[in-house]
């Protein structure tokens, strides 16, 4: 689906993905089908010589039905719609996994800084590495993050986890993520946040365990070893 | 109603022909907006410096944009080439630094970077408000330091990467010691210039730092 255009990089990308073809199938074919009887109708009743106009009060059965059976089926696609949605809103932003690590992502006029534990695991210890522009994890761990901001409201966009969060100033959110493939992706701004929000861009660099380790091992502050 | 036959009559071709024709001028008209690298395209681009420089380059001390007017361009230069290359405004905390790093970011095409300083380096200088309170005396001992680079009415030297400091303001310069000595300039191993002066600072204390400035002021 979205896969072949943008890569499913996380562990609910591909939920968010059959959602949007979901949406984009049932919106698609009732505007395709509206779209035919439309030009149907333009055609099938065009002007012609003989042929006199009819008022139509839109009380006629027989007129009745092309509003009413639509409008039902309509309604029934609607609700699949809101199962769906609900469903996937509840995998990704209601339901927390238990965290294998846990990192501080805080945006400001017009970078990213994150703080992510150092050697021991934990942050908010003196080992934790801080870095602006790219974000270390380990491919098929289960991430929080905990998002701030430190001026004005930024959002936090991972294209290839189909991730995106505002971070609000004053606040605290958390959120997860679940990388499943190895590689460096973008992280952007997905909110106007000034004039050099088109240049907040960041990297997340998704490793094996082997690189991870090594990586965590070369950045974490030598005087907290 | 004599015309539409010929319209409909033109050939498939003839038609794909004009169609490129337009595209071609209209990317051609876009191209040529931007002024070539120098004064022109200098001024283009520091409309991006000016929400936080301000039109005249005074700076922002609540943004913490120092007053960059008639700096001189191999400075500007230098500078922004340390920011585009992460050797300046890469520390975590370092929030001011951070926002000055990303707008470096925008200058992307070949002689930004030389074009906007050229133009910086011709606004006429501005004059900078006394805001560190400190005894300007003791300062004149410290400064005995900087005259080596600096030179000794601050006018900076070109040679050694040393840029003046006489009509800079004070609150920028102060906030600069204190970065030098944090370490969120100076520590990169290609910053020559920051690397030189990041040891300067590491017997300056509070006062010192701001007594310094203070004397620095009294160059003007």
């Amino acid at each position: 689906m979205l896969h072949g255009l943008i890569p499913e990089a996380s562990s609910f990308a591909g939920n968010i993905d059959w959602l949007i073809f979901l949406v984009l199938v049932l919106v698609g074919f009732w505007f395709i089908v509206a779209e035919g009887v439309f030009f149907w109708l333009i055609f099938r009743f065009r002007s012609r010589p003989g042929h006199k106009g009819q008022y139509l009060t839109g009380h006629e059965k027989h007129v009745e039905r092309w509003i009413k059976i639509p409008h039902a089926l309509v309604l029934i696609c609607d609700v699949i719609i809101i199962i769906g949605a609900v469903h996937v809103w509840y995998i990704v932003k209601m339901h927390l996994p238990p965290a294998d690590y846990t990192v501080r992502v805080t945006g400001q006029q017009w970078d990213w800084v994150f703080q992510q534990p150092g050697a021991d695991g934990k942050l908010d210890t003196k080992d934790d590495i801080y870095t602006t522009d790219s974000l270390h994890v380990e491919v098929n761990k289960t991430y929080h993050f905990l998002l701030e901001s430190r001026d004005v409201i930024h959002d936090f966009s991972v294209p290839v986890f189909r991730l995106k969060q505002d971070a609000v100033p004053g606040r605290t959110i958390t959120g997860w993520f679940r990388p499943t493939e190895t590689g460096t992706f973008d992280i952007q701004c997905a909110k106007l946040c000034g004039i050099g929000h088109g240049v907040m861009v960041g990297s997340m660099v998704v490793e094996t365990p082997a690189q991870h380790a090594a990586w965590v091992a070369k950045n974490t502050p030598t005087s907290a070893q | 109603m004599e015309l539409q036959p010929q319209v409909r009559m033109m050939p498939r071709k003839k038609s794909l022909r004009a169609a490129a024709a337009v595209l071609v001028a209209v990317g051609a008209t876009a191209c040529a907006h931007t002024p070539p690298p120098g004064l022109a395209r200098g001024k283009e681009i520091y409309a991006t410096c000016v929400p936080c420089h301000g039109a005249d380059g005074a700076g922002n001390q609540e943004l913490g944009a120092p007053n960059i007017a008639g700096l001189p361009k191999w400075y500007v230069q230098a500078e922004l080439l340390k920011f585009q290359t992460r050797q300046r405004g890469v520390n975590a905390f370092d929030t001011i630094g951070l926002r000055m790093r990303a707008m470096s970011r925008t200058l992307n095409l070949p002689g930004d970077v030389e074009s906007v300083a050229e133009y910086v380096a011709t606004l006429p200088r501005n004059p900078v408000p006394t805001t560190v309170k400190a005894n300007p005396m003791a300062g004149k001992a410290t400064y005995q330091t900087c005259v080596a680079c600096h030179g000794a009415t601050a006018r900076g030297t070109k040679t050694v990467g040393a840029p003046p400091l006489y009509d800079q303001a004070d609150w920028y310069l102060l906030r600069q010691l204190h970065q030098f000595k944090k370490g969120w300039r100076g520590t990169d191993p290609r910053d020559i210039t920051g690397g030189t002066m990041r040891p300067m600072t590491f017997s300056l204390d509070e006062n010192a730092m701001a007594n310094v400035v203070a004397y620095i002021q009294t160059l003007k």
